[in-house]
């Protein structure tokens, strides 16, 4: 009675054993991908196709707010080889280190754009009176719920309000973000803005402030703001620096929403990350992201390129000094 | 195999030796799987830290919104969740083993799914929450309200299943004694059937106010700000990092282990151990 | 006006059923209601002590219709199996609740001296401990004293001691016995155990299916049942299929596989009907072949032994008769008669015991 017990043991104990081993090469290598949430749409259709061209390599993607996910590296040690976030910023700022903290990254390249909008559905109030001239007194109004992330933990949080103010200085219309603002109080604020798209569609808040991306990818009504002020075109970079939101972590200028992505500097697995990142900045990653609402750089840029892996030095250029 | 020693007379009704060392590996596996996170968690902090993160206001006005909605939430669970276990435990119908299955639903809802569901009903337009607030001027979308709604949800089938299996450990014929007695219905209820039930409805409110307290998916949907002990926490480690994060996580482990102390004591501490009354 | 009327009293309770259920309790008699399981003599307590609803039928104690009324204003004192008392309350508390419950109805209210009670039941030192730790007796005079505090007009026990062993049961019996005698207090007592009912009953009542089979002061019950499932439930071991010859004057002729026995007097049966004799086992007297008759020499018959099944005192004797016999007596006369399986025997039974049941 005890040996078939005892050789079922030593069994299950194999198979623990060798479910924990590293493969070896020649097994399917896989990419542990962070990215922003709003890129869940379009990179599990970058995947897709990277996987039929390289069936060897199997992408695992990971999405959750920039910040976070930038710290799930950082502070959690979780293990991840590329790390893609929706402000171009939160790279050197958690990953470069300095000040005693672990250097995870060295460059980034920035690979497609955004823009900030509102967007609402049918049931929203005053949805067939809004338009792209009357926006900023038709959100002012009383009555109107309006939906953002929280500026102290989320960009779109921060862009929302700089976009406000760049708009307040835009349509020389002073107060404007303020009352605008006061229709986003803290109740109808969350960690990051993907979470009050079911808010929206419930019809709890009215308009909700989000990325293009996000309008087209969920067919939401979006209002068309004008360049100047939706930070989506590096050229109006100087511009955009004067439109400032106070958050906790201190006072942020306006910048163009720029994506930028890098490869974790303890990967194991560069060489496919590095083919990874290429497939996104060629032809075919390119089409996927515009399709789903990006703007995209061709080519695109990189900052600190002299560290950039010699494969992906060919991709880029610079990154635009303005 | 195994040199399995001869059963020991002195065993007990534990039986052999071998099931006593069993019995100690499992409970030791199982001390260690709860113990080794919390004291990791507990020994990144120091006096420091924590007085640090105490200090903060909006950490402690996160702790004090917690621990106030979590006990409305058990109180609102007891008034709402006992009487319906009584129900439970006594009445006989057609469909009530569905019933108390539908009781038991809540905790197999993934928690965002749930708070999504409940935005539904309690939300602006939603078939409770717009009538409540037209009516009553009552808003569950980030209040008080909201949070003790989301937090009920989660932890009400606790209060409802102890109680239920308390009550049915009470033997009617006493309650029929207690009548003939002389006693009204309520009044065998207060003073027979409630106290000899309390020790496991105790329990029930206890493991409500705990669930409660650590909920954070299904409340984040309703209500974000006021920012719970749970939510805050995740906003923390947002800004500054799993050490600042910890260091209130530790502060509502300690505001937890306090209460349940202090609830097990005035549940359990006043009464002698009642038998089964069979 | 006696203590307890039911009349045409009806329900249906899942498996449980009373059908037409009628009789009458004189006041301060004990009635023991006795019957197999599933006869549904704790329906009846339970319905009488107010917890299930008639479809048919009234209730009156004391003269005093109480149907309609709440079991907490029918003034039933009730005793349940291992008596009930309040584990989380003392000894005190538990008989003090039976006074102060009825503080809203009844007899305005003699504050009841819950000290002298406790001690004229012999429990005032028990007055602090809990109910786990008290022995039967203990637990029954304290559940009496509960329920004598609440001043009942009737007392319903439900096989209080069925789940004690034979000297408790017969301890406590004798208690109850004494205790329902000395306060003249009508009580209705339910079991399965018809050792109870000599103890304890005045009256008898045979229960089976729900309905009322025979109803009675207990000597005429026990002695006369008036059909087979009577005679069972009185634990009649020996119940014959048999023909009545004549049942005329002051014994009857009875005619039981081929013999013809002399039995008690039929009453109304007419002759030549199919009928069961039923007679119990201790009546059949058990003799060595040669020896004289003691006592009624009625019937006599010539018996082979064909199993002996010692019960301690007693024996209990398998016989063949040219029909099977059953034969009790006391182990000691064992040897003297030579019963061992095989030997022949002559059993003698006294008309009067041999009772003629309708089939």
């Amino acid at each position: 009675m005890k040996k078939p017990i005892g050789i079922l043991l030593l069994a299950a104990l194999a198979t623990l054993t060798v479910g924990g081993t590293p493969v070896s090469a020649a097994e399917p290598t896989t990419l542990s991908v962070f990215a922003a949430g709003t890129l869940a749409v379009p990179f599990k259709q970058v995947d897709e196709l990277f996987e039929k061209n390289y069936p060897d390599i199997t992408v695992q993607p990971q999405f959750g707010g920039s910040v976070k996910m930038a710290r799930q590296i950082t502070d959690l040690h979780q293990g991840a080889d590329i790390l893609a976030v929706a402000d171009y910023y939160v790279i050197p700022k958690y990953l470069f280190g300095g000040d005693g903290k672990t250097a995870y990254a060295d460059w980034y390249i920035g690979f497609v754009r955004n823009a900030i909008t509102f967007v609402y559905t049918d049931k929203s109030k005053f949805a067939d009176a809004i338009t792209p001239k009357n926006w900023y007194s038709v959100l002012a109004r009383k009555g109107v719920e309006i939906g953002r992330s929280n500026p102290d933990t989320d960009p779109s949080g921060y862009q929302t309000v700089q976009m406000l103010n760049l708009a307040e200085k835009f349509y020389s219309s002073p107060g404007l973000a303020d009352k605008i603002l006061a229709n986003a109080p803290l109740v109808n604020m969350r960690d990051t803005e993907t979470s009050l798209i079911s808010a929206l569609q419930l019809g709890q808040i009215d308009y909700l402030a989000i990325y293009r991306s996000d309008a087209l990818q969920h067919h939401l009504k979006l209002l068309n703001l004008p360049a100047k002020i939706n930070l989506s075109d590096p050229n109006y970079a100087s511009f955009y620096a004067q439109g400032v939101a106070h958050t906790k972590n201190g006072d942020l200028a306006g910048k163009p929403i720029v994506y930028a992505i890098t490869i974790v500097a303890n990967s194991t697995k560069k060489a496919a990350a590095e083919k990874f990142v290429a497939f996104l900045l060629g032809p075919e990653g390119r089409k996927v992201m515009s399709s789903d609402g990006f703007g995209t750089f061709s080519p695109a840029y990189a900052a600190n390129p002299e560290k950039l892996p010699p494969t992906l030095k060919p991709l880029v250029k610079p990154w635009p000094t303005s | 195999m195994i040199a399995v020693p001869r059963p020991w007379r002195g065993g007990g009704s534990l039986g052999s030796p071998l099931v006593v060392l069993a019995a100690w590996l499992c409970g030791g596996v199982l001390l260690a799987f709860i113990l080794l996170p919390l004291l990791q968690l507990v020994a990144v902090q120091t006096v420091g830290t924590l007085l640090e993160a105490a200090r903060a206001t909006d950490v402690q006005s996160a702790l004090m919104l917690s621990v106030a909605a979590s006990i409305l939430t058990a109180l609102v669970a007891g008034l709402f969740g006992v009487p319906f276990a009584y129900f439970l435990a006594r009445a006989d119908f057609v469909g009530k083993s569905a019933v108390a299955a539908i009781v038991d639903v809540p905790l197999t809802v993934p928690h965002t799914v749930a708070g999504i569901a409940l935005l539904m009903v309690f939300g602006r337009h939603g078939i409770i929450g717009g009538p409540a607030e037209d009516f009553l001027g009552l808003r569950f979308w980030g209040t008080l309200a909201g949070i003790v709604v989301a937090m009920l949800f989660v932890s009400l089938p606790y209060t409802v299943n102890a109680a239920r299996i308390a009550f049915e450990g009470v033997d009617p014929r006493l309650e029929m004694v207690a009548r003939t007695l002389g006693l009204g219905p309520w009044r065998v209820l207060a003073r027979i059937t409630v106290p000899l039930a309390w020790r496991g409805i105790a329990t029930g409110l206890t493991l409500t106010f705990a669930r409660s307290i650590s909920e954070f998916g299904a409340v984040v949907i309703l209500v974000y700000y006021p920012m719970t002990a749970p939510v805050q926490i995740y906003e923390m480690f947002l800004r500054y990092g799993i050490e600042e994060a910890s260091a209130v996580a530790v502060l509502l482990l300690i505001i937890s282990l306090a209460l349940f102390i202090l609830f097990r004591h005035v549940a359990y501490g006043r009464r002698p151990v009642a038998g089964s009354g069979r | 006006m006696t203590a307890l009327t039911v009349t045409g009293l009806s329900l249906r309770l899942g498996d449980f059923a009373l059908d037409d259920v009628s009789f009458t309790l004189p006041a301060n008699d004990v009635m023991v209601v006795l019957g197999p399981n599933g006869a549904g003599k704790s329906v009846l307590l339970e319905t009488i002590a107010g917890f299930h609803r008639v479809v048919r039928g009234r209730i009156a104690i004391g003269g005093r219709d109480i149907t309609a009324l709440p079991p907490e204003r029918r003034r039933v004192g009730f005793v349940v199996q291992n008596f009930g008392l309040f584990p989380h309350l003392s000894v005190a508390h538990n008989v003090a609740l039976g006074a102060r419950g009825h503080r809203q109805d009844g007899p305005p209210a003699a504050r009841v001296d819950i000290a002298a009670l406790l001690e004229r039941f012999g429990i005032a030192h028990l007055a602090n401990a809990s109910p786990t730790v008290l022995s039967p007796g203990e637990k029954q005079r304290a559940a009496l004293a509960r329920a004598e505090a609440s001043h009942p007009d009737l007392f319903l026990l439900d096989e209080p001691f069925a789940a004690l062993d034979a000297p408790a049961r017969a301890q406590l019996r004798l208690e109850l016995a004494r205790f329902l005698r000395e306060r003249r207090l009508p009580a209705l007592f339910v079991t399965h155990d018809y050792v109870d009912v000599a103890a304890l009953g005045d009256q008898l009542a045979l229960m089976r299916g729900g309905r009322i089979i025979q109803c009675g002061v207990v000597d005429e019950v026990f002695r006369r049942p008036v059909s087979r499932a009577a005679a069972d439930i009185l634990g009649f071991e020996n119940q014959l299929v048999g023909r009545l010859e004549s049942g005329e004057g002051r014994s009857a002729r009875v005619v039981v596989a081929g013999r013809m026995l002399h039995a008690a007097a039929a009453g109304g049966t007419p002759a030549d009907a199919d009928i069961y004799v039923a007679i119990r086992a201790e009546n059949v007297c058990l003799a060595r072949p040669a020896t004289p008759p003691k006592g009624a020499a009625d019937n006599r018959l010539t018996a082979t032994v064909v199993a002996l099944e010692p019960l301690g005192a007693l024996t209990k004797v398998t016989l063949d008769c040219g029909f099977p016999l059953i034969a009790c007596l006391m182990s000691r006369d064992v040897p003297d008669i030579g019963l061992v399986a095989g030997a022949t025997v002559t059993a003698t039974i006294a008309a009067a015991d041999i009772h003629v049941v309708a089939p």
